[in-house]
């Protein structure tokens, strides 16, 4: 125990410093459960707090950075027609994938907790450990080539307005990380959406443009001269190479339109451009069941999600007017991200509807609209984001519905 | 199909609150209970319904050109509209003081005040720039007191949610009203765009 009297013995006074007790506190209760205890009204026992239900969903996120980061890498060099293969020039990949993602981690976290630092010793609390999921989830939501000033901008509107405004951790309306996205993709159209901007390292992503090193990859390469193993080497972007996504191949030709540049498998596997850890299907199930495993994230919205996108895509098969419209309602699946939001955005339990009833109705309705904007809104690729915004607005409204509805069922039967 | 595509329209896609931002007093001011915000919302899908195809009837046959009197009386149309308007709130007024006091007494100003929404006489002018026929006047009216209803009872539950929050003083209440509404308009923005006639 002398590690625990020696942090006491340094724990800053609160009165005198305000911010450092406040980051005392923050990084003391990593380390130790603390002493305050509930005195008043009901009470749970249980060793799940805040932080430790925070952490879990940061490891169900574990699979999907390092396949994120990799496959960064590994599109950068399938733009360039080179290392094909998805294992060959494994360290180049994966050099080039931590150049372009590890600043979007540091400065989404920097940013985002400094600002929860700040509120925590102006308004007196403790340090809410809420920002540790959205400051994971952030960056792998983004594009790769993000301008950092971009992501700043977009932290702090989702951290300050959507957050604090409303009273810190717990209290938001709407999803966090979402909103941040949301903002780049109102503000900065033209860095979020469109097929130039999912693949990184080019001075712009069309035929015959140069790749664009920075200092990262000069490190890198000294490093690899001193291993003797291959290096960067500038290069061009190789002819007939579009970056089209999925689903603005399905929007222009259909299903056919997109077989012909990705198999299935490309799909399922997550070997395609796209935001950086949306892609790879079978890493975010595996996360996404543990979360279901260990009782974070609830099933009913996954499942009913699952159900309302598959219902509007089938009813989007019977229609059939367009070629989008008809792409086979299992493989609508294979496309976007889908799993992604099901996973982590959907069951965000603060802004989910909080009621069993509630959050069948709320995962259905996301499913059922995110379908909709996908395939008939034009104006923008990708629906579960603006979906699931929408939902949230409506989610206390569900749960409203549902408790009245009991109460008065309850009423008539006594 | 065209019917449910003018109804959708103005529903969601345009909503005339979320997007127009009309209609914005009532909106803000009575939305702090879902009970009254469910009450005023049904007052307003009611007198839109309503006040539509009569703006129609005497728009089409009283004040164009081609109608009863033969002369282009179009700029009185502000006048008439507001008329019919004051008319049917007056009604709707003393319907709900018959029918539910309580209701009544919680709506207090915001009810009379319907009249010079300007979601209602908005919604007509639309009606007469968009050149909608009666069938869809009807839905257009429908349709946007609908939005304008959803809009409403999201708010006043969101409103009642965050009555339980640590919102800072500064922003409790009306401020934190029109953050609300802003980042619903945000919200809103997922379905615009779509156009329910390209299928």
């Amino acid at each position: 125990m002398g590690l625990l009297d020696y942090l006491k013995k340094i724990e800053p006074d609160k009165k005198k410093s305000p911010f450092l007790h406040t980051l005392f506190d923050g990084f003391f209760t990593f380390l130790y459960t603390p002493e305050t205890v509930t005195k008043s009204g009901s009470h749970l026992r249980d060793g799940m707090d805040l932080k430790r239900t925070m952490i879990h969903v940061v490891i169900g996120l574990q699979l999907c950075y390092l396949f994120g980061t990799y496959n960064v890498g590994h599109q950068h060099f399938v733009a360039m027609g080179e290392y094909l293969g998805i294992l060959e020039g494994f360290h180049l990949k994966l050099a080039h994938g931590l150049i372009k993602m590890l600043p979007l981690f540091i400065i989404a976290n920097l940013v985002g907790l400094g600002i929860e630092f700040w509120y925590a010793a102006k308004r007196g609390h403790a340090i809410e450990e809420g920002y540790l999921v959205t400051g994971a989830l952030i960056p792998l939501i983004m594009p790769p080539d993000l301008p950092i000033w971009i992501l700043v901008l977009s932290i702090i509107f989702a951290v300050v307005i959507c957050k604090e405004a409303f009273g810190g951790t717990g209290m938001n309306i709407w999803n966090i990380a979402l909103m941040s996205r949301m903002f780049v993709f109102f503000a900065y159209p033209t860095t979020i959406s469109g097929d130039e901007v999912w693949v990184s390292g080019f001075e712009a992503l069309r035929e015959g443009a140069a790749t664009s090193y920075g200092y990262g990859h000069s490190i890198f390469n000294w490093l690899f001269g001193i291993l003797d193993i291959p290096q960067f080497t500038a290069g061009t972007v190789v002819d007939g190479y579009s970056g089209a996504t999925p689903l603005s191949l399905a929007y222009q030709g259909g299903w056919e339109a997109v077989t012909a540049a990705y198999t299935t498998t490309e799909m399922w596997w997550g070997m395609i451009p796209g935001s950086i850890g949306e892609t790879c299907k079978p890493f975010i199930i595996a996360g996404a069941l543990f979360l279901i495993v260990t009782g974070i994230a609830s099933w009913r919205i996954m499942l009913s999600m699952v159900v309302g996108a598959a219902t509007m895509a089938l009813l989007l098969n019977a229609w059939g007017a367009t070629p989008f419209m008809d792409v086979p309602w299992y493989y609508q699946f294979y496309m976007g991200s889908f799993f992604f939001a099901m996973a982590f955005m959907a069951t965000d339990p603060v802004t989910a509807a909080s009621t069993n009833t509630g959050k069948i109705a709320y995962g259905f309705l996301i499913g059922f609209i995110g379908m909709i904007v996908r395939v008939l809104n034009p104006a923008y690729p990708e629906g579960w984001m603006l979906a699931i915004i929408f939902m949230n607005t409506f989610a206390a409204l569900l749960d409203r519905l549902v408790i009245d509805t009991h109460i008065s069922k309850r009423l008539k039967s006594a | 199909m065209e019917l449910v595509n003018v109804f959708l329209k103005a529903a969601f896609i345009e909503n005339l609150i979320l997007s127009y931002f009309l209609g914005m007093c009532s909106f803000l001011a009575v939305s702090k209970t879902v009970k009254t915000a469910f009450g005023l919302g049904l007052a307003v899908i009611f007198v839109l319904g309503i006040t539509m195809p009569i703006n129609w009837l005497i728009y089409t046959f009283l004040l164009s050109e081609g109608g009863l009197i033969g002369m282009d009386l179009t700029f009185l149309r502000l006048i008439l509209f507001i008329a019919v308007i004051a008319s049917m709130v007056q009604l709707v007024e003393m319907v709900i003081e018959k029918v539910s006091p309580a209701l009544y007494n919680s709506l207090g100003i915001f009810l009379p005040l319907i009249t010079v929404n300007c979601a209602i006489l908005g919604g007509s002018l639309f009606m007469v720039s968009r050149e909608y026929n009666f069938s869809e006047s009807v839905a257009f009216g429908l349709g946007g007191g609908f939005g304008w209803f959803l809009a409403i009872v999201a708010l006043a539950a969101i409103r009642e949610k965050i009555r339980y929050s640590k919102v800072p003083a500064p922003l409790r209440g009306l401020g934190m009203a029109f953050i609300l509404t802003g980042l619903m308009g945000m919200a809103f923005l997922s379905l615009l765009g779509i156009d329910p006639a390209a299928f």
